[in-house]
Parts: structure tokens; C-alpha cells; sequence
């Protein structure tokens, strides 16, 4: 008798686990909003080593920003954004930047292309590629560069603090007036409650794999 | 030889339609135009790679419905800096005939909930509207050719 149900507990179990997979797809089409819990990921940095939040013992959180060699929103940004993790990162935010487009779609955004422009540009960040996609439809960018600041909370998962655009003017860093980014960041930081939790912009579509 | 290039020049920058600059509030007063008409505004940009290929689609549905109570305009989201060595070589070399407007809007923050919420600022997209018949449609993605044919017949008054 006793016997009889462990197999069955595990076949509900297992049952379980196909309809919370079979639901994924449908959260996948909104993705985080803001107080979400975000999904660690394990991807392919530039270097070859796979990269995990988990793997930053002593992160507060993390900037994790989709982007790509070939938007030139995103390219406009590479800079600002290595500024971001230089004053971020010792604060206990680091980036970790995911390329999220499908390299058919995009050959430029290829891993190879990915290291070359990681190398160019020597970015102090992870720069790690999400070649099935399923990251980025897990958190819901549409757009690079599209961030996320996750908070690290005490059970060890990450909250969605911020989803949006780094400043308010892409085309001239000369000419920003508002960093929504670090406005968020200071706040997080200080404590306290993040006051503009989302910020839109204009950027590229990702470049989705074709069915 | 250089005075026909010049000429050449010259008659490519006759054909193709004036890119006017707008800042939000004009935008604002297209999408609430009140006449009998379907309004398909495109949102694209000189260096949108998919915005340039579905393109021709646009261009050829508004020669197509020139006559009729269907207006195509496509509004450029380059930057105004880029107006006169990217936007208009690149309007004057594709020959555009839809209405073409550029937006001068550089912080999407304070527009672009105003227009859309449901738009995380990707483009391409393209709305489709008759504000007279309370008609919207909302694309944030590449649109192909027979799905553009299909949204402006169930539209079209």
C-alpha cells in the first residue's frame, strides 16, 4: 500500500510540473513587471565560462541589460553603460549585458561577432549570449538595450526593481537631463523604494528566431 | 558630366515627398483627427533594419489607396540631427510618396505612454485608425505585406 504511493506522488509531481511548464509560455508573453521574481539564467559569457547571478556571493543586485552588437541604440549606449557598471558594480550592482537575438535573423550578432566587439570595446562586464531565447521571453524585453535591476532578496532570489531605458536621450550623452537608470540605482542603494520603476524608450525590436 | 549628376539630383529630390518635423503635440492631433478616414501611421527609423524591408509594403498600399479615404504616413524616429544627411538621402534615394513626418522627440519617456502603454518603444510599429468609426489597431512588430492588406480592408471605410 505504502509502496503504491511514492509512484504515485511522484506522477502527480511530475504532472505538476508539465502544466506549470505548459503555463510558461502563456506568462512568457508579458513577462516581469516590476516586483516580479526574476529566474537566474546560465549563459555563455565572451570568455567561454557560463554566468550566473548566482555565481556573485557578495551582489546586491544586478543591471541585467539586453543589448547587441548591431542596434545602434545599443551601440550608442555601450559606453554609458560601461560607465554604469564602473560606478555601480563596486556598489554591488554589476551588469551583465545579454545579446538576445537570433543570429539567422541578425548574423552580426553572432558569439563570434559578440567576442569581437566585447574585445573592441573591453567591457568590464559579462557579455553573454541567450541563443535560445529563453531568457529574454522569460523576462519580457522587447527591445535593446532594455534593462532590469533585479535586487538580491534575503532568501537569495531577485526582484525586479526597475524595467526601462538608461537616460533620456540616446543620440546625445552630451544633452541627458534625466539618468533613469542611476536614479533608480541610487535609490536601491540608499534603501529606499525605487520613486520612476519604469521608463520606456525608443530601440530595436530583438530579433526573434523564425519558426 | 558633373552637371548631370546635379541634374540628376535635383529631379530624384523633386519626386520624393518633404519630411516634415513634428514634435509630440502634432503628433497627438493626427491620432485624434476626426475625419471618416483609416490613418495607417508607421513608426520607423533610417537604421531599423526590419522598418526598412517592410517598407515597400507601406509605400505600395498608399499608391494604391491614393484615391480613396486611406492615408499612410511614416513617422521617422531618427534623430532631427540626422534629418538632412541620413533622412533625406535615404527618402530621395527610395523615391518615398506617403506622408513623411520626423519626430523630435528624443526622450520616448515622456511620450510614448501618451500615444500607447501597451508600446515598449520597439520598432517597427504601426497603428491603424478611424477615429470616426472608433476603429484602433496597435502592431508592435514587423507586419507583412498580406497582413497589412488585411488590416486595411477590415478598416478601410
Amino acid at each position: 500500500m505504502k509502496n503504491n504511493r511514492v509512484p504515485l506522488l511522484y506522477m502527480a509531481c511530475l504532472l505538476l510540473v508539465g502544466v506549470l511548464m505548459a503555463a510558461i509560455p502563456a506568462s512568457n508573453n508579458s513577462g516581469y513587471q516590476v516586483g516580479d521574481t526574476a529566474r537566474d539564467f546560465k549563459l555563455k559569457n565572451v570568455d567561454g565560462k557560463m554566468v550566473s547571478m548566482s555565481d556573485y556571493k557578495d551582489a546586491k543586485g544586478f543591471i541585467v541589460t539586453f543589448t547587441c552588437n548591431t542596434c545602434p541604440y545599443s551601440v550608442a549606449y555601450e559606453d554609458r553603460l560601461i560607465e554604469l557598471h564602473n560606478k555601480y558594480a563596486p556598489q554591488g550592482y554589476p551588469i551583465i549585458a545579454i545579446n538576445p537575438n537570433d543570429v539567422k535573423v541578425s548574423p552580426k550578432d553572432s558569439y563570434k561577432d559578440m567576442q569581437v566587439r566585447a574585445r573592441e570595446k573591453n567591457f568590464p562586464f559579462p557579455y553573454v549570449y541567450d541563443e535560445t531565447q529563453e531568457i529574454t521571453k522569460a523576462y519580457g524585453a522587447t527591445r535593446t538595450p532594455h534593462l532590469y535591476v533585479v535586487q538580491k532578496q534575503q532568501d537569495g532570489t531577485f526582484k525586479v526593481a526597475y524595467i526601462g531605458t538608461i537616460d533620456d536621450n540616446s543620440r546625445e550623452p552630451a544633452k541627458v537631463q534625466k539618468k533613469y537608470a542611476e536614479e533608480a540605482l541610487d535609490e536601491l542603494v540608499a534603501g529606499k523604494a525605487v520613486s520612476q520603476p519604469n521608463t520606456k524608450a525608443i530601440g530595436c525590436t530583438i530579433k526573434w528566431r523564425e519558426a | 558630366m558633373l552637371a548631370m549628376a546635379f541634374g540628376l539630383f535635383v529631379s530624384t529630390a523633386a519626386q520624393a515627398q518633404e519630411v516634415t518635423t513634428i514634435k509630440f503635440d502634432q503628433l497627438q492631433e493626427l491620432r485624434q483627427s476626426p475625419h471618416d478616414t483609416l490613418y495607417v501611421v508607421n513608426f520607423w527609423a533610417t537604421w531599423c533594419k526590419p522598418c526598412i524591408k517592410e517598407m515597400p509594403y507601406f509605400e505600395a498600399a498608399h499608391a494604391k489607396y491614393k484615391d480613396q479615404p486611406v492615408r499612410v504616413i511614416l513617422v521617422s524616429m531618427d534623430a532631427v540631427q540626422d534629418k538632412e544627411k541620413r533622412v533625406m538621402p535615404f527618402v530621395q534615394k527610395r523615391k518615398l510618396q506617403s506622408r513623411l513626418y520626423l519626430l523630435d522627440e528624443p526622450d520616448g519617456n515622456t511620450w510614448i505612454d501618451r500615444i500607447e502603454p501597451k508600446w515598449s518603444g520597439a520598432i517597427p510599429a504601426t497603428m491603424f485608425f478611424n477615429n470616426k468609426r472608433k476603429q484602433y489597431e496597435f502592431v508592435e512588430r514587423e507586419i507583412s505585406q498580406d497582413e497589412l492588406q488585411e488590416l486595411i480592408n477590415k478598416y478601410k471605410p
